[in-house]
Order: structure tokens, then C-alpha cells, then sequence
């Protein structure tokens, strides 16, 4: 890509080629045209983390399909595993036992935590802000400690949330380690809610997206509710049990990285409020359908199409699904929210910043070059 | 319990000719004929279906058609609705829907363009997304075969180390 980029006469002009290797968000470029300080055109470069899922889908069972669905997305893969998981469900007619219903909740809610403490983290490193980063990864493996205790692997579960259920049930302890890992997350909480004069230098009013803008360049999610509007797939489209749960939809109007961090912070304590509820109401029994607890070799899945859609933490996430009634499905589109975040909208909001703010836009939009690419 | 989606579905149905079922709450599945896809498309955005979810193709090789896919998302009415249209797999055009959802259907068709190959008219930008240099055949066509297509193109046959690749 290097080479594609042209030379310019005016003296003050210049491209910039912001990436692709950035320390805290992973793979992915943007070419920048600047001049003097003002960016003046930005284009997405995406493609540098393209493994093919939908292709590989099509290639694989649903019980292969639930383990590779972990690398979806690097930092939130429980999520990305309920979703699949989901769809097969769908599929095959399965209503999931009772328990599994609310260790899925429970799953999703810790990843989806984790991950906007990832997002507290690289958004304030991005902007100079060094502890910060350091007590949100700190913090972190609290979270992961428990990924690990529950499902045997501290970032990627390996397929634990599977169709069928979830593939085995809480260890004896889990409960008491989770109310106090929460607490550990309430005073990281308490921490991040310091306003802190540098971050919000460089944060308030950089990176305005109007909520027109928003809603015509397809963002989801915080992105779009820092913009105004009050929209949470887990309320407007109900999946899984979160009918069950009393919590709050964070919505800010100014539409700036600030109000996008600060939705973040919102939403941690919004999840700390399902679990505690769902931990309190969980019943005892079976975690997977009996027809899936034994492994098989192959499961056939009905024929049909299915689209389910998710609240992952960065935004609205979804799986079509379509199956002519073989073991492997037909067809698999994935649909990750920051497609539409990090190529139309990055690229609206970059245009006339100046060079400076490019990073505080960019990590505020809570990005993960694995979902895009996909 | 699905007041609404039928509401809506009755009413389209009087307006348009397509075949429609509701799939459970919240979910209507279409399918309707490509010559009437824009003006339906068009008359759902005014309607509240502003936020466009997803464009799929799904690539049926037996019958030898493209089915695209339209996912939309309405606010309002809470409700999801797929919008399927038919177009044959050799020679793949239809009508981008960028005057609808403008640069959120562009980036959609952009990626469908390079990956199946699919020729949306009037999208002024459907340059490579995310494959550098690629000069096969669109990749996630079912006719593909990746595993030959690398073997061919990516290992040598002549190469001890590689031979097993070809046993």
C-alpha cells in the first residue's frame, strides 16, 4: 500500500499512512491527507486481519463452527460464541435448559465489561494517558482469572457458550469469585470516574458525530447512543433471557469521544447490575440439551434461514444463517458492528481534524479490526 | 403477540406483489422480484426501516442464482425485516440501494462486489476492500475451490518439504 501513495506539490500537503500496526487495537490503516495540521481526506485500508469465517463456515460443523467463532473477534469472544450459538439453536429448534439460559447472561455480561475496560484502556493510551492504561489491563485479569476458572481459557473460551447450552456448569465457587471480582470492577469504576483534566483535554467536543450522521453511516451501539439515541438490541429486540433483568440504557447527546467514554464507564455498571441479578436468580439443573451433551460427529441442521442479532459490546453485531439441511451450514454472514464503524464512519469523522486528535478519535470509537475484516 | 408485523405485512402486501411470511415476533422474511426491489426498498426507508443491517448473497449453485439479501432494521417498529431478491450467478447486476442507505449500503456493496463478484449499478466506488492484489475469481463463490486454488498458486510441487500438501 506503501507505494500507492502519490506525491503531492503544494509544500504543506502530505499523506500519512496512520497504521497498520497499532499497539493497542491490532491490525488496520488509515491513509491520511493532510495539510499543514487539518486532515482533509481519510480512507479506511481494512484487510489486513481477513481470515475468510464466512467461507470457513461453510466449510465446518456447527461444533467446529462454535470453537473457531472465539477468534471472531479478539476482544470479546464469548460474545461472538453466544451469537453463533444462538443461530444454531434457532435452527434446530432447541430451547436450552433453564440454567444455561443465565450462565449465558452471565458470560456475555463479564465480556462485554472486559472488553470496555480494554476500550478504557486503549482509548486512554491513545490519548497519553499511560496509568490509565495500566489499571484498566491491570483490572482486567481479574476478568480474565474467572474466564479461566470457568471455561479453561483466559481469553479464548474454546467454544464454551455452544449450541445446546453452555459446555459445562459452574465450578462451586464461581459464584462467590464473581461477586467479589464485581467489586474489584466497582473501585476500577470509582477510578476511572476521576476526571482526569488531560484525558478530557483532549477528549470533549473532538470527533462530533450528529445523530443524522450517525443513523446515515450506520453506526450501532455506544457509538450511536453517545450520539443520542436510545436504542439497545437487548431491549428493542429481546434475545436470551435479558426481558428478565431491570437495567438502564446510557445515552448521552453530545456525540464526542468524551461522551463515547463515558457511555462506556455507564455500561460497565449497567452489567454489573445484570449479573448480580441474574447470579441471584439462577436455577439449579442441566447446562446443555441431552440431545447435544454427548459429542457427535456430525449434527444435521435443519434447512432454513436464520438472522440473529446481538448486543456485543461495540455495537450491534448479527449472524444470517442459511442451511439446506446438511451438517454444515450453507451460507454464514457475519455482520460486526465496527464494519460500519471503523471504514464510513472513521473516515466522516476524521475529515478535518486536526493531526493531533486523530488518535482520540480513532480509539474512542472502540475498535476491533477482527470483527471488520472478519 | 404479532399485531404489528402483520399490520405491516398486510399492508405492503396491498401495494406490491411478493411473497412474505412471518418467521416469529420481530422477524419477516420477503422475497420479491428484482424489476420491483428498488421502489419497495425506497417506500421501507420512508416507512422507518432507516437503518440497514446487513446485505448478504447467498450463493445457490444448483439453481444458478445469486439470492441477495437485504437485512432492515426499523427503530420504531421494532421489527426486522429480510428483504430476498433473485439474480442469476453468470452474469451478476442489479440496482445499488446507495441512493437509500448511502454510504452504509455502499460499504456493504463494496464488499460484496469483491467477494462475490456481484456488479451493483450506480455505486461509484467499488474498489478491493480487503483482499491486496487478488486476481483469482471472487473467493466465496461456491464454484471456488480455495484449497486447489492455493496449492496451485502457493506451494511447490518440486519442494520436499511441501510435497506433502499434495498426497
Amino acid at each position: 500500500m506503501i507505494d500507492q501513495i502519490e506525491t503531492l506539490h503544494r509544500d504543506t500537503d502530505y499523506d500519512l499512512y496512520f497504521g497498520s500496526a497499532h499497539p493497542g487495537s491490532g491490525n488496520f490503516g488509515v491513509k491520511l491527507k493532510i495539510d499543514g495540521e487539518v486532515v482533509t481526506n481519510a480512507r479506511a485500508d481494512p484487510g489486513y486481519l481477513h481470515r475468510g469465517f464466512e467461507k470457513l463456515m461453510e466449510y465446518r460443523t456447527p461444533i467446529q463452527n462454535a470453537v473457531i467463532s472465539d477468534r471472531l473477534c479478539v476482544l470479546e469472544p464469548l460474545n461472538w460464541n453466544l451469537i453463533h450459538a444462538e443461530a444454531v439453536d434457532e435452527l434446530m429448534g432447541i430451547d436450552i435448559p433453564g440454567r444455561a439460559k443465565y450462565i449465558r447472561v452471565i458470560m456475555a455480561e463479564l465480556s462485554r465489561i472486559q472488553s470496555h475496560i480494554i476500550w478504557f484502556g486503549v482509548f486512554s493510551k491513545g490519548t497519553g494517558f499511560d496509568t490509565g492504561f495500566k489499571i484498566a489491563f491491570g483490572y482486567r485479569d481479574y476478568i480474565l482469572d474467572l474466564f479461566e476458572m470457568i471455561t479453561g481459557g483466559r481469553v479464548y473460551p474454546a467454544g464454551y457458550i455452544c449450541p445446546g447450552g453452555v459446555r459445562r456448569d459452574f465450578p462451586n465457587s464461581a459464584k462467590d469469585k464473581i461477586l467479589k471480582v464485581l467489586e474489584k470492577i466497582d473501585e476500577m469504576i470509582n477510578l476511572e470516574k476521576l476526571e482526569n483534566p488531560a484525558l478530557k483535554a483532549r477528549a470533549k467536543g473532538v470527533g462530533i458525530l450528529g445523530l443524522k450522521e450517525a443513523i446515515r453511516l450506520g453506526a450501532t451501539g455506544p457509538v450511536l447512543r453517545a450520539s443520542g439515541m436510545k436504542t439497545d438490541v437487548r431491549k428493542d429486540d429481546i434475545y436470551e433471557i435479558y426481558d428478565r433483568f431491570d437495567f438502564n440504557i446510557p445515552v448521552r447527546k453530545e456525540g464526542d469521544c468524551y461522551a463515547r467514554y463515558l457511555i462506556g464507564i455507564d455500561e460497565m455498571i449497567e452489567s454489573i447490575k445484570i449479573i448480580k441479578q441474574a447470579l441471584n436468580e439462577m436455577p439449579k439443573g442441566e447446562v446443555i440439551d441431552s440431545s447435544l451433551k454427548k459429542p457427535k460427529l456430525s449434527v444435521k441442521i435443519p434447512s432454513g434461514e436464520v438472522y440473529i442479532r446481538n448486543e456485543v459490546a461495540r455495537g450491534e453485531a448479527g449472524i444470517y444463517m442459511v442451511s439446506n439441511g446438511n451438517d454444515k451450514p450453507y451460507r454464514v454472514k457475519v455482520r460486526g458492528p465496527d464494519f460500519l464503524h471503523m471504514i464510513p464512519v472513521l473516515e466522516y469523522l476524521l475529515q478535518g481534524t486536526q493531526i493531533a486528535d486523530v488518535p482520540a478519535v480513532y480509539w474512542s470509537l472502540n475498535i476491533c479490526p477482527a470483527d471488520m475484516d472478519r | 403477540m404479532i399485531k404489528k408485523e402483520t399490520e405491516l405485512l398486510n399492508e405492503m402486501k396491498s401495494k406490491y406483489n411478493f411473497e412474505g411470511k412471518i418467521k416469529r415476533k420481530r422477524r419477516i422474511s420477503i422475497s420479491i422480484d428484482r424489476n420491483n426491489l428498488s421502489k419497495f426498498l425506497h417506500e421501507l426507508k420512508n416507512r422507518g426501516f432507516i437503518h440497514l443491517s446487513s446485505i448478504s448473497v447467498t450463493d445457490w449453485l444448483d439453481e444458478g442464482n445469486y439470492e441477495i439479501t437485504y437485512h432492515l432494521w426499523s427503530y420504531d417498529d421494532k421489527i426486522l425485516l429480510t428483504v430476498k431478491t433473485k439474480i442469476s450467478r453468470d452474469k451478476p447486476n442489479i440496482q445499488s440501494v446507495t441512493s437509500i442507505w448511502e454510504e452504509n449500503a455502499q460499504i456493504h456493496e463494496r464488499e460484496l462486489h469483491e467477494l462475490y463478484g456481484v456488479k451493483f449499478k450506480n455505486n461509484t466506488d467499488l474498489s478491493p476492500l480487503f483482499l491486496e492484489d487478488w486476481r483469482g475469481p471472487p473467493p466465496f463463490r461456491k464454484d471456488f475451490n480455495w484449497r486447489e486454488y492455493v496449492k496451485e498458486n502457493y506451494y511447490d510441487k518440486n519442494n520436499k518439504r511441501e510435497t506433502v500438501y499434495y498426497d
